[in-house]
């Protein structure tokens, strides 16, 4: 798919990694969950995906929907978000199945799930239990608003964590409504931090014996990013409201309408040394000396008819031709870069940013790296994502022992689904 | 509030405005030593960006930067001259991480040339955040936080369809690479009995382009989803997923799973329009008909406030969610364990968000305030390095320190 990618990691000999040797029972889904275990595995860890097809990981049903209809195995979000790991197909609903997931968490360091809160205990899988079968376990949960309080119950997606957490309330432009920011920030936010918190986790572990069982909201790991809108409600009691396109501390600052069918470029100038330097790279136009823009504290004053006539600049070339004037001359300009534009982007191919890997149901199929760029182990894509249970025999029968039978048996009681 | 998860590592800090910081605090609050150092004379950015108690500016008393610093220790360091770079190179040949976000065309310039500060500490973990990371065509090219969202797939698609893209309200982007990197740096520890001490690269516009909208770009191949700027309204999506009025404000409504929907309409009296054979279809009714349904829905949230309705989404299990002030956010009961009041002698009390994730096995200390400008500069010059303090004199007045 990706012809021009010049990285492909998969397909190529594994390259150690920082996490080699530890292992990872991961019922995390979706996204906010599989992306903990996913950047676990492309650091090395071995990461088993436990998930059934009593009830399917919404992603792999999910869009875009590759064929004539939803195929668990074809689900290209599902794939990037799981690559690496391996899949043990366990129905948790059945008893038999929760021992079986015990018998492997004593064979693991971290356990990660974002079921609603709750859950996990109901089925005899929380945090007291595991101490149980493993004392020096690693549990991290990812939820929504936490395992307790009185949101823990909300029914809540990602829009809803922007709207919770302050982040919307200023996104949108100036005078009007917050617009939604139509990512899932929360889910990224909640997973890394859970990655963060899990590796200092195992480095106490590591020193100390002692496990940690983990709680990371997605709520309140958007709300600790609010850095800027938390302080100025402290400290001067105002509430941010939309402000467009807006630094404090810069003018211009901005997206600008260039040459094309809505094409634009971002421009940052924050010192007076990169003013000057954006005049030169415009050739010195009249308008530039004006005395309303004779400061930094000017042009803010005056930012919309600095705006305009920046524009009017912008407008005559494309978005590439203006980034590389300006920043050939020191000043920060990038283009507002779509999907595409991204995927074959020279900076990011040369990097490596993303690269194909085969996929047995889709074949090469472009996926994004995670670009932890360790000088001896850098992150690396290991392996395609798994099919469903691919790994049951050589999880369950490898690791816990259990005979063909015993397999043929579990998997016919549907313990094993 | 401080975890007590990494006891005993030592971490010093080159960071400016958000990146490096939170890397930092990230580290910090989770217990590690982290010495930040900053120029002599003026400190970081972030202590010129604000924002200032009752909006009196002072170096000492900006927000960001009191928020993004606490629990850690300051010390200056001309950076600029052999001497400053004598004291980093000390520093870091008994640290266990370095990280910073100087750009990469003025490392080798302030000492932060990993070989040769490493020769002394093989074991030494060492993060670079840049905007476009240590190599590449656009290395050297600069990036504010809307650059680094223009390139990274956040502007493309937030704004309506006549105007300009948007970005983040507030610079968001640092944020991502301080996670990254804090992730890299703890896994990269983790590993260090087997491989010793690594050169980490971290592009701040790769964690945007990859880890938050890599599947994004690759949709584009599978012509799943065109982004447009659609507003508060976003494509390709089943009706209601948006932001609508209230009588206080606004607040989010969705309804991904039918029955969410099917109960709204039950709160809402079945009405009329409601069963329209037009409306059938959700996503259509999404991509179709979406600013006459939000008149109709409007016009219901409008009798209710926002904690009305988030009382009547947990009562009935539907995504309802308010668009909160930061003072709402603030106010929240269930955050109250999330903000950590931390007092300096110039600002009194002031509430601060700590670690955004709880453990059940470690120890809690109280946090500490972030530094004043080279608060440290003697207990770590003389006591850690072994200074005199008349060296510490000389190296203040020869602008050292």
């Amino acid at each position: 798919m990706v012809e021009q990618s010049n990285s492909n990691n998969n397909g190529a000999e594994a390259r150690p990694g920082v996490l080699n040797g530890y292992r990872v029972l991961d019922f995390g889904w979706v996204l906010a969950g599989a992306l903990p275990g996913m950047a676990l595995a492309d650091m090395g860890a071995e990461v088993i995906k436990v998930e059934t097809r009593q009830r399917l990981d919404y992603m792999r049903m999910g869009r875009p929907i590759v064929g004539d209809q939803p195929d668990p195995e074809q689900n290209p979000m599902f794939h990037n978000v799981n690559r690496g790991k391996l899949s043990v197909t366990l129905n948790i609903a059945e008893p038999d199945a929760v021992e079986l997931a015990k018998r492997l968490i004593a064979r693991c360091d971290v356990v990660i799930e974002n079921f609603s809160p709750g859950v996990m205990d109901r089925l005899g899988l929380g945090y007291e239990a595991l101490r149980q079968v493993k004392p020096d376990i690693v549990m991290a949960s990812i939820s929504s608003t936490g395992q307790d309080g009185p949101l823990r119950d909300l029914r809540a997606y990602a829009p809803s964590i922007g709207s919770l957490s302050g982040l919307d309330s200023t996104m949108g432009y100036e005078g009007g409504g917050p617009l939604g920011l139509k990512h899932a920030f929360g889910d990224i936010c909640g997973a890394l931090h859970a990655v963060f918190a899990i590796g200092a986790a195992l480095l106490h572990r590591n020193r100390t014996g002692h496990g940690q069982y983990i709680d990371v909201s997605m709520l309140r790991a958007t709300v600790v990013t609010q850095g800027v809108g938390l302080m100025e409600q402290a400290l001067t009691g105002r509430s941010l409201q939309p402000r467009g396109n807006y630094d404090p501390t810069m003018a211009p600052y901005g997206n600008y309408p260039c040459a094309g069918d809505d094409t634009w470029v971002s421009i940052a100038v924050k010192s007076e040394g990169e003013w000057q330097s954006m005049v030169r790279a415009m050739g010195s136009p009249a308008w530039a000396a004006d005395d309303r823009f004779g400061s930094q504290y000017r042009r803010q004053r005056h930012r919309r008819e600095l705006d305009a006539l920046i524009s009017r600049w912008t407008a005559e070339h494309e978005a590439d031709v203006v980034t590389e004037l300006l920043q050939s001359h020191g000043v920060a300009a990038a283009p507002v870069l779509g999907a595409e534009e991204r995927l074959f982007h020279p900076h990011f191919m040369a990097r490596g940013l993303y690269s194909d890997t085969e996929h047995p149901a889709l074949g090469a199929e472009p996926v994004f790296n995670l670009m932890w760029n360790l000088s001896k182990t850098p992150s690396q894509v290991r392996r395609h994502a798994p099919l469903l249970g691919e790994h049951n025999r050589e999880v369950l029968c490898g690791y816990l022992g259990l005979g063909e039978d015993e397999l043929a048996e579990l998997e016919e009681r549907r313990v094993v689904y | 509030m401080t975890y007590s998860l990494l006891t005993g590592l030592r971490v010093l800090e080159i960071g400016s405005m958000i990146s490096a910081p939170y890397c930092g605090k990230l580290l910090a609050d989770a217990g590690a030593k982290v010495v930040k150092i900053e120029p002599p004379g003026v400190g970081e950015d972030a202590r010129r960006y604000g924002p200032w108690p009752d909006d009196v500016p002072h170096p000492e008393r900006a927000g960001l930067y009191l928020y993004l610093n606490a629990n850690k220790e300051g010390i200056t360091a001309n950076l600029e001259t052999p001497t400053g770079r004598g004291i980093l190179n000390q520093l870091a040949a008994k640290y266990d991480v370095v990280v910073h976000n100087i750009p990469p065309d003025e490392m080798e310039r302030v000492g932060l040339d990993y070989d040769a500060i490493a020769a002394d500490n093989p074991a030494l973990v060492m993060a670079s955040i840049s905007p476009w990371g240590l190599s590449g065509p656009w290395r050297d090219y600069k990036a504010y936080d809307i650059n680094l969202a223009a390139a990274g797939g956040i502007c493309e698609g937030l704004g309506a369809s006549d105007r300009e893209p948007l970005t983040f309200g507030t610079p968001e982007v640092g944020y991502f690479a301080g996670m990254a990197a804090a992730s890299s740096i703890v896994l990269a520890l983790l590993g260090r009995d087997a491989y010793g001490g690594q050169h980490i690269d971290i592009a701040e516009a790769e964690t945007m382009a990859g880890l938050y909208n890599g599947p994004e770009a690759l949709m584009a191949v599978y012509e799943w989803r065109v982004t447009r700027r659609t507003g508060h309204h976003a494509l390709d999506f089943p009706y209601p997923n948006c932001i609508l009025r209230c009588r206080d404000g606004h607040i989010f409504v969705g309804s991904p799973e039918g029955r969410q929907w099917r109960r709204l309409l039950e709160i809402m009296g079945n009405p009329d329009w409601s069963q329209e054979q037009r409306f059938r279809n959700r996503t259509a009714m999404n991509n179709l008909y979406a600013d006459e349904v939000d008149g109709y829905v409007e016009a219901w949230l409008a009798d209710y406030t926002k904690a009305e309705l988030l009382e009547i989404a947990l009562e009935n299990r539907i995504p309802l969610a308010p668009v909160r002030t930061y003072e709402e956010v603030r106010s929240d009961p269930s955050l109250d364990d999330l903000f950590v009041v931390i007092e300096r002698d110039d600002t009194g009390p002031v509430a601060y968000p700590g670690p955004p994730y709880r453990l059940s096995e470690t120890e809690v200390s109280a946090a500490k305030p972030a530094p004043t400008l080279g608060q440290h500069n003697r207990a770590i010059l003389c006591d850690e390095l072994g200074y005199s303090a008349a060296d510490l004199v000389k190296l203040y007045q020869t602008g050292i320190i």
